[in-house]
């Protein structure tokens, strides 16, 4: 169905090839999974399907590249609109009609469809993805995940052969995600549909998946079957990792396949291990009581949390559930509608300046939104300047954080990681009591999320400060949360040590916990210690 | 309020057959009560949509021409002869530009043919952007001939591409602040300015490359999923318009 013949791929103004002579033949019907380290060109290698690299994105491309017989050299992307349905990382930036219908029916107007043919079509592709019942909704006011349907439906209504998808699940909580992989698997069975997905998140696809092509970022791509691909990559999905760390003979990509696997482990008798003591210090957020809302929509209702030094707190819930309305309103962004918040006893709304840096650190969602110098370098010295520390302390702390950043990159040619290590390090020179991250792992590859957990837990065990973080990830939360809070329609559900709240939810319980059931174990380590003991 | 659904043409052509009027009939009085009535209808019948709320800009947008239009018309050109209001200094020119001047005596009728002239200036702003933030943008893609296919994909990703910029230069701002930057002064504009350029391009080309994957442009005809037609409602409004056009 997709052939790859010979492909190398040199962006221009660039000194490394994206691919490098790559050979790869798709089927009709294959999943196929593409990873590799942000940055390495996993997008490229999904647009240079239906050719919009380099038609769109310029860049010398030698090779061919087939789909259905058609090479991308010969037409536009355009023209192959009927055989490759493309959904990008944001579907909202992609979106061209108003309503859900509107916008389903876009792409069979364009290739002159006739009325019937459409009718038949929209009703077909709603049914297909559940989306009857939003069919004449605005598509701005839709959730993430109803989004990202849509945008699916859409590519889909044009009959294509290929489905290609960039990152589908990295901005959806995992019941969303969920949903949305199912429904590509249903597609790949009942209709042979050949799907191309890129994710950074494997845990979530990768027992879907037939076979990965695995990027390297240096131009040179592996392909074969996830079992042999991820024996001994280092992009792998904790239960890959488990079974390594077991030193089992093979890897599974289920968490069935692994429960099978680790029958024995499993059986034997293990002393309770001892509970982790919440360590108490002293409160640093006191939330008492705050309600939020937005004209009809409630954001928060009579929410109370204190927070306390040492501990590094995730906030979970679905998309939309009041997670962000509670980390503005602990920064000061939003004034409560009723209730009282006290960050180190003083109202957050009323810090300016340096007592506001040196008091609350903040990661927004787009941790770009925080830099506007022009090389890093200048971002560095401006931080320095802002706090009156040592000129280079910045820098060193970069250094520290995330080494070999070219202190002449703009922050615009970073990689999303290396943004995230250079905001960090702007709002961690002004050594703030509590620091708070808005969705940090969004689009962030294993790597990264090991040097972010590993930031954060030395910034709150050894400076006695606390994290609040709110995200969608249960393995970062896993490996990183010493306690969950969590919050659907507004309202606090659950709160406590971060083992208990995780184990009380499958849809929440990361990899190693559905593994190991009935054992509390959350990470790779406790199973380890375990184990050994 | 309940947006009447009218043809994404209609609210354009009312705009420009009332331009039309206002110019022909070009008397302060009916200007400023057509501009009433504009700003009237847009407030009645626009809906809760980002373009909606595209009026208000509009508005200071034309304040702010009128302002500009006023003062340069009073400083700079040639004298009126009338009422002395009051005087300011002239600036001297060289010999070589003879009639014009800068400064001088402000007489009534220099202020008003200045008035005059900056209102009708904003007045054809503001109805034009009344049209803009009736229609949906959307819509009007999906009635545009093919043949403006560059067009088209440049009205719908301004279109989209505004109000978003007004939602995130509100959270770069909010970002900002928490880096505890002051909001006040050009300085911070700047600070504003980079993520925001960045950010609307990197959007703007996806949502261009979104609409090329799906062929837009591609075929030269184009079927329509549940035409828009004209109906009674669109033919009154345009109707009422020209009446105005006819008493002008």
């Amino acid at each position: 169905m997709i052939k790859f013949s010979n492909v190398s791929l040199i962006y221009p103004n660039s000194t490394t090839t994206v691919l490098e002579n790559l050979n790869l033949e798709i089927t009709e019907g294959e999943m196929v999974l593409v990873i590799g380290p942000t940055g390495s060109g996993k997008s490229s290698l999904l647009r240079l399907i239906n050719g919009l690299v380099p038609h769109h994105t310029g860049g010398i491309l030698a090779g061919d590249i087939r789909v259905d017989g058609v090479s991308t050299q010969l037409v536009k992307p355009g023209a192959m609109a009927h055989l490759i349905g493309i959904v990008g990382q944001n579907p909202l930036n992609g979106f061209v009609a108003d309503t859900v219908e509107e916008e389903l029916a876009f792409g069979m107007e364009v290739l002159n469809l006739s009325n019937e043919v459409m009718r038949r079509r929209v009703e077909e592709v709603l049914d297909l993805l559940g989306l009857t019942a939003l069919r004449n909704r605005t598509i701005a006011t839709l959730s993430g995940g109803e989004q990202q349907r849509v945008a699916i439906g859409a590519a889909l209504v044009a009959h294509p052969k290929v489905l290609v998808l960039d990152e589908p699940t990295s901005a959806l909580d995992p019941i969303a995600a969920e949903e949305v992989l199912s429904i590509l698997h249903r597609l790949v069975h009942d209709l042979s549909l050949t799907v191309v997905i890129a994710e950074h998140r494997l845990e979530r696809v990768i027992q879907f998946a037939d076979r990965i092509v695995h990027i390297n970022g240096e131009g040179v791509a592996k392909v074969g079957s996830p079992e042999q691909i991820l024996m001994d990559s280092p992009i792998a999905p904790p239960i890959v990792h488990l079974a390594r760390a077991l030193g089992l003979p093979e890897i599974a990509t289920s968490v069935r396949e692994m429960r099978r696997m680790t029958t024995s482990i499993r059986n034997k008798d293990y002393e309770n291990s001892v509970k982790e003591n919440l360590p108490h210090g002293e409160t640093l957020i006191a939330v008492e009581k705050i309600s939020i809302s937005y004209g009809d929509h409630v954001a928060l209702k009579n929410f109370s949390a204190e927070i306390h030094a040492h501990e590094v707190v995730a906030v979970m819930g679905r998309n939309g559930a009041g997670k962000s309305s509670l980390l503005k309103s602990i920064a000061g962004l939003n004034s409560p509608d009723s209730g009282s918040i006290k960050v180190i006893a003083s109202d957050p709304q009323l810090l300016k300046g340096r007592s506001r840096r040196s008091a609350i650190g903040f990661i927004p969602q787009e941790p770009s939104d925080l830099l506007y110098g022009q090389s890093v370098a200048i971002e560095c010295r401006q931080a320095d300047t802002d706090n009156e520390i040592a000129a280079g302390t910045t820098a060193d702390l970069l250094a520290q954080l995330i080494p070999g950043i070219s202190s002449h990159m703009h922050p615009r040619d970073l990689s999303e990681g290396q943004r995230l290590g250079l905001a960090l390090s702007v709002v961690l020179s002004a050594n703030p009591e509590i620091l708070i991250l808005d969705e940090p792992t969004r689009g962030l590859d294993y790597q990264a999320k090991r040097e972010l957990v590993s930031i954060l837990i030395s910034f709150a065990k050894t400076f006695n400060k606390c994290v609040v973080l709110a995200t969608h990830d249960v393995e970062l939360v896993a490996e990183l949360a010493t306690r969950v809070i969590f919050i659907a329609d507004g309202e606090k559900v659950a709160d406590g040590p971060t083992i208990d709240v995780l184990l009380s939810s499958p849809a929440f319980a990361p990899q190693v916990a559905k593994v190991m059931a009935p054992h509390p174990w959350l990470r790779i380590s406790d199973v380890l210690e375990a184990i050994e003991n | 309020m309940k947006k009447l659904p009218l043809h994404p043409f209609t609210w354009w052509i009312w705009a420009g057959l009332l331009v039309l009027a206002i110019i022909r009939f070009d008397s302060t009085i009916f200007t400023i009560s057509c501009v009433t009535v504009v700003a009237a209808v847009v407030f009645f019948f626009r809906d809760d949509a980002p373009w909606g709320k595209s009026f208000n800009w509009t508005l200071k947008l034309s304040l702010w021409i009128l302002l500009i239009r006023t003062m340069v018309g009073v400083l700079i050109g040639v004298p009126i002869p009338g009422t002395t209001l009051f005087s300011i200094p002239i600036v001297a020119l060289p010999s070589w530009m003879p009639g014009i001047r800068i400064g001088g005596a402000v007489t009534s009728e220099r202020l008003t043919s200045a008035l005059t002239e900056g209102l009708l200036i904003c007045a054809i702003i503001v109805i034009f952007g009344a049209a803009a933030s009736l229609t949906s943008p959307h819509r009007l893609l999906r009635v545009l001939p093919i043949y403006f296919y560059e067009f088209g994909v440049t009205i719908v990703i301004a279109a989209s591409a505004l109000p978003q910029l007004v939602h995130s230069v509100s959270r770069i701002r909010q970002a900002q602040f928490l880096r505890g930057q002051s909001l006040r002064g050009l300085k911070s504009w700047r600070r504003i300015a980079i993520p925001l350029l960045e950010e609307s391009l990197a959007r703007s080309l996806d949502l261009a490359a979104a609409m090329d994957s799906r062929g837009y442009g591609i075929s030269r005809k184009r079927s329509r999923y549940r035409p828009i037609k004209w109906r009674a409602v669109d033919a009154s409004v345009i109707a009422s318009a020209i009446m105005v056009v006819a008493i002008s």
